[in-house]
């Protein structure tokens, strides 16, 4: 068959707008599929919580009516992208759903296909991607960079372990664009935790984002680009294993390490001090509390590691925090609830994305914590932001910084 | 008592299109249904319109067909669309079924603004169709539009009504009265006032399908067809992206076409003398369909399947040969030589005909009655295709999810305005009843008052109410608790009404039960048996088992 006959039926497809499903995707789909309305996962929706059936139709109708008909996924625009795609409702499912999935195959084809359904605020994200290959705009002024990475290790009371590009190192730390370019005290507490333990690290010549946000806007071609840039990156270095400091891209870089054949494990730094350095060695590790009265601590649970790749991670943190002296954990009722910064909600839809966070400060209060700690910097700058606004007293650290402040400082 | 021109027996289709013909060409019309508007073969067909596919050695059938697949798109493309279609193909003797059919098919597609047949190459088929068993060594690609035949009945019956035309349903024909060999009136039970009832006629037109010829024989006329039934399995969404047509294994064609937001694998093709009205697909001919499609589509054994559905089809009495050798043509019989004046029968046709066949009964009725009238069915437009509906604008406007408001303009057109407006005065109608489909309690309301529904089943031919995956799981009892209001139901009914309803769905359910559908049925069982303890007051109900829920 010609070309021109091919491009007749592709003429087709577009204009009744039928979409087909690659193999990959019948998976994905193969899961909807096996919905059965029973409505558990509407219960535990921390965006239908926040706003209501009414703004937000919920897991269950992606599932069993927005998800059912590719020729009608450009009318569903209005809903699929205020999914923060905590991923609570797959948990909860009784027949393993997988709707955050779903969520990113309808979106990946809206931006194909109807990008004028986009909500603009994702398309001047998705420029800035395609155009740095990170999620922000890198500084303009590398001293600039360099003079705010130093006001913050001095404000922490963080010493600088200098960055470091090593082939043949065990461990590839990889901050993630937010600790690369806006949180540089989470990749500087990295470097200090990987320093004490004398770990062989290295760090990349050129950070690249992993590609999460571009997949989660519906990009999946510049999500795939930067996938095997990252994965050229790791094969050149020759490392055994990555850390990784953030949530969002333990839980991504797990998925396209697995994807693309990449042949190393990926670690939540959390994950990589429990199971390569071990309790034991962290147990002695920490320094002695100069404060009077214990620290009161509550955790706050990235979806993205205890939904996206293993509730492990968290009772990691809480062993390790244990481990730290004169720290009190509390625990908060809302330890599951998803901070409203998933999804790139809070991109076009901060009033949503405040909505679905006011249950977990509710929650956070309550508990009576002076301190909130998440092993995630965007959770961290999620949570930040909110306890801020609301004039709370509450402080929220990284879980990383948090530990890497309770390590004896050496020269 | 009442005087008509004309009383159309029969809500399908065939009943609908003549109904509206007639009334559109002044007749004062009665049209009469034992049950609701397209509740028996019409319901059950596959909504293909389609330009003749499987009639191509018959050219004059296929020259009608494809014109009216173009009268259609005038009247009725809001509630139409179109699937690409391909016909995979594993070896090279499956290539000569094609038959000339690449010629005719192609001669008359510029006129219904289709490519010509193309011929695809395995990895050009697999990129659109990924599921089809990559072994092919070729494919036939064509196009053919599909109409929702619940909506095309409901706005032709709804437009005759515009035109005068009295539609009743709940109305049983059980005689036709004759004087001197001339046709002066029906009687029928009214299955809603439970009164037999009358009304004088000059003419019938006698659109009764599968009963056609039990409706002649009431006016000592003779009518013989061939009844044919036919399944379809319903997949719960659309797990293929385009149409697909096979080989089955005794070599006739079968298909698996995207409908709605669903998939149809079909159709068997049985000859049967069973009784229409409590048919059901048999595990022979789900199985049938599955072994056949398997090897094109090696997955569809694994798709789920919510429920099967069964029809009759009336064809053209022409015996001693395959079904598939029969004509799919139609005729017009005026019962007139045999001694019965003013009566017309229908034998044979198709969806697609409709209203062609229509336009020949009209025909035939005004030459009898000696006037002269023009048949404008093809032009006029049918309620709601006046003009392009703005989706994002009127989910905006009105506070309703835009995927919601796209469902209902496929079944309504631009007359969802109308139900949209009821939102104004009930915010809270804009709740969602049926979470599948979906289908918003205003839309529900205004179907009950603008559409003649008498119970749920109903409202599901209307709305597509329960026609999703959980298949009336959910919005049975919600839907139950509004239809009652409206019709200011009893207590008793109301319980009916749900049985009913849930009785309905099981009929098509039972046969293919599995997989996830029995996970899905437990949950029925535990929110309408446990939950609502239905079973405990079917005693009290006065409720019949319905023949397919007899325990074996
Ligand atoms: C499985 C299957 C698939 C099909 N697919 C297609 C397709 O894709 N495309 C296509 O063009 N065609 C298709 N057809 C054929 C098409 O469905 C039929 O030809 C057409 O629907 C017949 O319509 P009808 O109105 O004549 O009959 P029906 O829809 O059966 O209507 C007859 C009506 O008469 C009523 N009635 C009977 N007795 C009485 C009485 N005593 N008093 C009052 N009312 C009475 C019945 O209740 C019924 O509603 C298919 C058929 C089958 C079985
Ligand atoms: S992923 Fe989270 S926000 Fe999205 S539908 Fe599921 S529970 Fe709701
Ligand atoms: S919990 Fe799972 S099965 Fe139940 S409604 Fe939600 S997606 Fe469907």
């Amino acid at each position: 068959m010609s070309e021109e006959e091919y491009r007749t039926v592709l003429a087709t497809l577009k204009e009744e707008a039928i979409y087909p499903y690659t193999e990959d995707e019948m998976q994905v789909v193969k899961s909807v599929e096996s919905c059965i309305n029973c409505g558990l996962c509407i219960q535990h929706c921390p965006v239908v919580a926040a706003v209501g059936l009414d703004s937000f139709s919920g897991p269950r109708s992606i599932a069993v009516e927005l998800s059912r008909s590719p020729p009608e996924y450009w009318t569903t625009a209005d809903v699929v992208y205020l999914c923060t795609g905590c991923g609570t409702c797959r948990e909860v499912c009784p027949k393993d759903v997988d709707i955050p999935e779903i969520v990113n195959l309808i979106r990946a084809r809206i931006f194909k296909h109807r990008p004028d359904l986009v909500p603009k605020q994702l398309h001047a994200a998705d420029a800035i991607i395609v155009e740095h290959g990170l999620a922000f705009v890198p500084w303009e002024d590398p001293e600039e960079k360099v003079e705010s990475r130093n006001m913050r290790l001095e404000r922490l009371g963080l010493r600088y372990v200098p960055d470091q590009v090593v082939k043949g190192a065990d461990v590839l730390f990889y901050p993630g664009c937010q600790a690369e370019e806006r949180a540089q005290e989470v990749k500087e507490s990295a470097k200090i935790i990987l320093d004490h333990f004398k770990a062989k690290f290295t760090l990349l010549e050129e950070m690249n984002c992993c590609g999460l946000p571009a997949t989660l806007l519906g990009d999946d071609k510049t999500a795939l680009e930067l996938a095997l840039r990252l994965k050229k990156k790791v094969k050149d270095l020759g490392v055994k294993m990555l850390v990784t400091t953030c949530a969002g891209c333990t839980s991504n870089l797990a998925r396209i390490a697995e994807r693309d054949a990449w042949g190393i494990p990926v670690y939540h730094m959390l994950e990589f001090l429990v199971e390569e350095i071990g309790i034991a060695k962290l147990s002695s590790a920490f320094k002695q509390s100069t404060e009077e009265e214990p620290l009161r601590v509550t955790l706050h649970d990235p979806c993205h590691l205890i939904k996206h790749t293993s509730r492990i991670t968290m009772d990691y943190a809480g062993q390790i925090l244990s481990l730290i002296p004169d720290v009190e954990v509390t625990h908060s009722f809302a330890h599951d609830s998803c901070c409203g910064g998933g999804g790139l909600v809070s991109y076009h839809a901060g009033d949503v994305a405040r909505a679905v966070m006011k249950e977990n400060l509710a929650a956070i209060e309550e508990t009576g914590a002076s301190r909130v700690v998440t092993p995630c910097p965007l959770c961290t700058a999620q949570l930040e932001d909110s306890l801020f606004r609301q004039g709370s007293s509450v402080e929220v650290d990284d879980m990383t910084v948090f530990i890497a402040q309770r390590l004896p400082q050496k020269g | 008592m009442a005087k008509y021109d004309v009383v159309v027996i029969g809500g399908g289709s065939t009943g609908t299109a003549v109904a509206r013909d007639c009334a559109m060409r002044g007749l004062k019309i009665l049209l009469l249904e034992r049950d609701d508007i397209a509740s028996a073969t019409t319901g059950a067909c596959a909504g293909m319109i389609s330009s003749g596919l499987k009639y191509m050695d018959e050219p004059n059938i296929v020259d009608m067909c494809s014109d009216e697949v173009v009268n259609f798109k005038r009247i009725a493309r809001h509630v139409m669309e179109k699937n690409p279609i391909i016909t995979p193909l594993l070896e090279m003797s499956d290539i000569s079924s094609g038959g000339n059919f690449a010629e005719e098919y192609s001669k008359r597609a510029e006129t219904r603004d289709v490519p010509p047949v193309l011929f695809l190459t395995p990895e050009d088929s697999l990129k659109i169709e990924p599921t089809l068993n990559p072994d092919l060594i070729a494919s036939i690609y064509f196009e053919e539009y599909f109409i929702s035949p619940f909506a095309l009945c409901m706005l032709q019956a709804l437009d005759a009504k515009q035109h005068g035309a009295d539609i009743k349903t709940y109305c049983e024909v059980t005689d036709i009265l004759t004087k001197k060999g001339s046709i002066t009136g029906v009687q029928y039970f009214n299955r809603i006032t439970d009164k037999m009832e009358s009304a004088k006629t000059r003419a019938i037109v006698n659109a009764a399908g599968p009963w056609a010829h039990k409706i002649a024989a009431l006016a000592g006329a003779k009518l013989e067809l061939r009844l044919n039934k036919g399944a379809h399995v319903i997949l719960d969404r659309r797990v293929v992206n385009v149409g697909v047509i096979a080989k089955a294994i005794e070599g006739r064609m079968i298909y698996l076409f995207p409908h709605e937001n669903t998939v149809l694998l079909g159709t068997t093709a049985l000859d049967t003398w069973e009784d229409p009205d409590t048919l059901v697909a048999s595990q022979d001919e789900i199985e049938y369909l599955l072994k056949s499609m398997e090897w094109v589509v090696p997955s569809i054994r694994d798709a789920r399947i919510i429920r099967t559905m069964e029809g009759v089809r009336p064809l053209i009495p022409t015996w001693k040969i395959p079904e598939g050798d029969v004509t799919r043509g139609y005729e017009v019989i005026d019962h007139e030589p045999e001694g019965v004046s003013g009566l017309i029968s229908f034998a044979g046709g198709k969806l697609v005909m409709c209203r062609h066949m229509a336009e020949a009964a009209t025909d035939l009725v005004c030459k009898n009655f000696g006037i002269e009238a023009e048949c404008r069915t093809h032009i006029e437009p049918l309620p709601g295709n006046s003009d392009d509906v703005d989706i994002l604008a009127l989910a905006k406007e009105y506070g309703v999810s835009q995927h919601t408001v796209e469902r209902m303009r496929a079944r309504r057109g631009t007359e969802i305005v109308m139900i949209l407006e009821l939102t104004r005065d009930h915010p809270e109608w804009k709740t969602t009843i049926c979470t599948c489909e979906p289908v918003i309690e205003a839309e529900l309301r205004y179907a009950i008052r603008a559409t003649f529904p008498q119970t749920l089943n109903d409202l599901r031919r209307r709305i597509r109410l329960g026609t999703g995956p959980c298949q009336g799981t959910f919005c049975t009892f919600k839907a139950a608790t509004i239809l009652a209001e409206e019709l200011e139901l009893s207590g008793a009914d109301f319980q009916l009404e749900i049985v009913d309803f849930l009785a309905e769905r099981w009929k098509g359910k039972r046969q293919s039960i599995r997989g996830e559908q029995i996970a899905q049925e437990e949950l029925a069982q535990g929110i309408y048996a446990c939950v609502g303890n239905l079973d405990q007051a079917l005693e009290r109900l006065d409720y019949d088992l319905k023949p397919w829920e007899e325990v074996l």
